[in-house]
Order: structure tokens, then C-alpha cells, then sequence
């Protein structure tokens, strides 16, 4: 599984940081979502689809 | 002859909210679920001066994802927001420019400046000054006995943590906010007499708004305020004048009203349900997200919000024009059994919810993460420190159609 993020899209909405906090992170200086792992073990599929799922501007997208 | 009986459908009737039924949350769910069903795409027609001339209703959950969604199809920014005719963030009919009435690069670069005041991480910083709140509001509720809670705790949390977040000086907040609860129930003559008390209020608020930030510029701190008059990108001013003054009036009202509906109800919800009121009891020391997100989903503290169709198209049926407005009504959407599992019931552990009380596009309640916060909070200070709650009184609602204020909830506390 490999995450990307449309960088131009993220609106900061935070919703993936919800869904999959080890996944997905907002720091204080950051303009945009930082993708803390960017290919994940299988075990945190569910998590990052439902962050996917519920980005606002359907910035993430999930390959493989 | 028909054999199923057809409810008469007054979804936007002041009087359906405010004689509301509450063991259905107040809603008409028996409407919501005719409409699902059989008119997914229902013409809502409207005679009188206040509202909108008429509206496609949407009211399964995967539609109002889409229009939510589709920005492209269906444009925030050509006029309207919900079905009043004036509202004081829409400037094509005599308001102010805000988030809301704004789509494209425009809504972007401003979301993503505004947004970081607002993403869990940095919200995360201000649980101690919220648990303060919530010890204090709660220290006044047990000491009263028996007690409103719309009053005494809900209205009281989200204001001064809306004034954390926005920046809004402790001495100002009582006015600040009162000048929002006249706008956002202006057809309840309870709490706002006339028409012309919602006109001076909102000119009060405009006024003050640029006061505030006139402060914020001579005094920038680490706050919402001070981001809405920024820069933005190449030194420009992030904002006019007038959208700073129309950011404002948006984000008040997004936040106190809503707030404190979803508390009510979820208060008096758990006060009925014995069931989740032990669960709530059970997991007092630290309430896990899903129960505030269920509570969120069956106060719907807006009913519906509306875009503008910017072409022709067809929807279940319906022929939609350009220039159409399209209400999400989001209230039918948050009890939908296509999405969700016995969606009468309030299930505090319940995983899937795709509940669409805060939306679920690039206009997402900006607030979100605030509102789980402070929610969180309130409830593990109140259950923490009282060993029983219940009702002193029968719940009442605003009369509105809009917003789902919840007017009295008569509560008496035990303490522990």
C-alpha cells in the first residue's frame, strides 16, 4: 500500500489525522498534511482507507 | 386507495422543530424517511418573504456527500445559504463575503490559513484552559441543584472556548455572543423580539468585528483573529475589510449555536436512554470520540444548508436547472439506513457514522475538532463529579427551522 497526497488540494481539515493518527499528522508549522509513513503495513488499511474516505477534498489516495 | 399512509410533509416548518417530538430527538424522522424513500429528490416550494422561493431537497446520506462534494456542480458562492432570503455571510443579497459563500482557489487559500488554528494537533494545546472552563461551569451547576442546562452549561463552554480559539477578549464575549444568539434564532420571538433586533445585531457584530481587528493588528497573538488579518501569499492582505467582518459573523455562529444544540440534545438524549447513560457512566474518565460523534449526528444542529446548481441536470428523476438551489438536508442524511445500522437509536459506541452534521466537503465545519473537544471535556466533568442526572422538566425547542436550538432542558444533579 503507498499513500499519496494532492499537496494542492489539503486544506488542512484534519479529518485523516482523526482517522489515522499514526499515519497522517499536522504540526504546528505545517502548511499542508505530513504523511508520517507513507508505506504502511497491511494492519493499517482500514484506518488509512477511512482517513481517505473522509477527506473533505479528496486529497489522499491509496495505491496497491 | 393507497395503503401506506403518506405523511404530510413541513420539513421547514418553524413549528415542526418546535413542537418536535422528543423521543425522536425533536425530528420529524417518519417525514425524513418518506422523503428518502420515495421524493430523494423532493421540490420544496415556499410562500413567504423571508425564505427562498423554493428548493430540490436532497435527503439520503450518498447525495448530500456528493453535493457537498461537488463544488464544481454545485457552487457555494452564487448567493444563499440556507433558505432564508437575507443571511448576514452572503453578498449577493446585502451580506457580507465569508468561507462559506466562497468557492475555488479563493475559499482554498483562505481554508488553509484559517484551518491551522483549527487542526487537532493545535486544539490539543488548549485542553487545559477547557478543563478549566468545564470545572468552572460545572463548580456553578452544583452549586444550583436544578438548573437549565442550555443555559447553564452548554451556553457557557462553547463561548468562552470560541473565544480561546478566535481571540476575543474575555470582557467582550457576553455581548460578542449574545449579538449571535439574536441572529441565529431570529424567528423566535423568546429570544429575538423583532426582525429589527436581528438587523441591530448584526450591525453591532460588523462593527465590533473590525474593532477586533483593528486590535489584532496592533496586538497579534497566537489566535484565529490575528490569522484573519494576516498576509497572505506575496504580502497582500489575506482578506478584505469585508470578508474579515463576514469570517467573523460566520464563525460565531457556527460555533456557539451549534455547540451548545448538540450538548442539549445529547444531554437529554442520555437522560431518556438508561442504556447510554450507563455506558456514559462506564467510560466517564475518558469518553472515546464515537459517543460525541453520535451526539453530533442526532442533534443535527443545522438542518440543512443549500448550494446553486451552475448547470442543467438531472437528479433521481428531477430536472434541475442552472441557477436551482439544492438543500442538503442533513438531518434526513444522519438517519438513513442505507449508511446506518438502526439509525433511530443512539448507540454511543457506534464505529460507522458518516453523519453529515458538520458536511463532508472543502466547506467542512472549520470547527469540528473544537466542538469534539470542548464536548469531551464538558461530559467527563459533569459525569466525574455528579453521581446522578435527570430531567426536572420536559425539553423545549427554538421554534426554527434552520438551526436546532434546544430552548429549555430542566436538569437536576446530584453531586458525588
Amino acid at each position: 500500500m503507498k499513500i499519496t497526497v494532492d499537496t494542492n488540494l489539503c486544506e488542512v481539515h484534519g479529518d485523516c489525522v482523526v482517522a489515522a493518527p499514526d499515519i497522517f499528522d499536522i504540526g504546528e508549522d505545517d502548511e499542508v498534511v505530513q504523511v508520517l509513513d507513507a508505506e504502511p503495513g497491511e494492519e493499517h488499511r482500514a484506518t488509512v482507507a477511512q482517513a481517505a474516505k473522509m477527506c473533505p477534498v479528496a486529497a489522499i489516495t491509496i495505491e496497491g | 386507495m393507497t395503503t401506506t399512509a403518506v405523511p404530510e410533509l413541513r420539513i421547514f416548518d418553524y413549528d415542526t422543530y418546535a413542537e418536535g417530538d422528543p423521543t425522536t430527538f425533536g425530528l420529524p424522522l417518519e417525514q425524513y424517511r418518506h422523503l428518502r424513500d420515495e421524493e430523494p429528490c423532493y421540490l420544496q416550494e415556499f410562500d413567504d418573504p423571508m425564505l427562498i422561493d423554493r428548493a430540490w431537497v436532497v435527503s439520503r446520506n450518498e447525495d448530500i456527500w456528493e453535493v457537498d462534494r461537488n463544488t464544481e456542480l454545485y457552487a457555494a458562492d452564487r448567493g444563499y445559504v440556507n433558505i432564508w432570503q437575507v443571511v448576514p455571510i452572503d453578498p449577493k443579497n446585502g451580506g457580507m463575503p465569508a468561507m462559506l459563500t466562497t468557492d475555488g482557489e479563493r475559499h482554498r487559500s483562505q481554508r488553509q490559513v484559517l484551518a491551522k488554528g483549527f487542526t487537532p494537533g493545535y486544539v490539543r494545546k488548549l485542553e487545559g484552559k477547557f478543563r478549566q472552563y468545564a470545572k468552572d461551569v460545572v463548580d456553578d451547576a452544583l452549586e444550583k441543584g436544578t438548573f437549565n442546562f442550555v443555559h447553564t452549561i452548554a451556553h457557557n463552554m462553547p463561548m468562552e472556548a470560541l473565544g480561546d480559539v478566535l481571540g476575543v477578549p474575555q470582557e467582550d464575549r457576553v455581548k460578542f455572543f449574545g449579538w449571535v444568539d439574536k441572529f441565529a434564532a431570529p424567528f423566535d420571538t423568546r429570544i429575538t423580539a423583532s426582525f429589527d433586533e436581528v438587523m441591530e445585531a448584526i450591525g453591532n457584530l460588523m462593527v465590533y468585528s473590525e474593532e477586533l481587528a483593528e486590535l489584532k493588528r496592533a496586538n497579534p497573538a497566537d489566535d484565529v483573529m490575528t490569522r484573519l488579518v494576516a498576509s497572505g501569499e506575496g504580502g497582500d492582505p489575506l482578506m478584505s475589510p469585508e470578508e474579515i467582518v463576514g469570517n467573523v459573523a460566520l464563525l460565531a455562529s457556527g460555533a456557539a449555536e451549534s455547540t451548545r444544540t448538540a450538548m442539549s440534545h445529547g444531554m437529554h438524549e442520555l437522560m431518556r436512554n438508561e442504556k447510554a447513560m450507563a455506558w456514559m457512566r462506564a467510560h466517564q474518565n475518558n469518553l472515546p470520540p464515537t459517543v460525541i460523534q453520535e451526539m453530533v449526528r442526532i442533534a443535527s444542529p443545522f438542518t440543512h444548508l443549500v448550494r446553486t446548481a451552475t448547470r442543467d441536470h438531472e437528479l433521481h428523476g428531477k430536472q434541475v436547472k442552472e441557477g436551482d438551489i439544492v438543500a442538503m438536508l442533513f438531518a434526513a442524511g444522519n438517519f438513513d439506513e442505507r449508511v446506518f445500522d438502526r439509525p433511530e437509536e443512539f448507540q454511543p459506541d457506534r464505529i460507522e457514522n458518516p453523519h453529515v452534521s458538520f458536511g463532508r466537503g472543502p466547506h467542512k465545519c472549520l470547527g469540528q475538532h473544537v466542538a469534539a473537544l470542548e464536548m469531551k471535556i464538558l461530559f467527563e466533568e459533569l459525569f466525574q463529579r455528579t453521581s446522578n442526572i435527570e430531567p426536572a422538566g420536559p425539553i423545549s425547542y427554538v421554534r426554527d427551522a434552520y438551526s436546532r436550538g434546544v430552548y429549555e432542558l430542566p436538569v437536576t444533579v446530584t453531586p458525588r
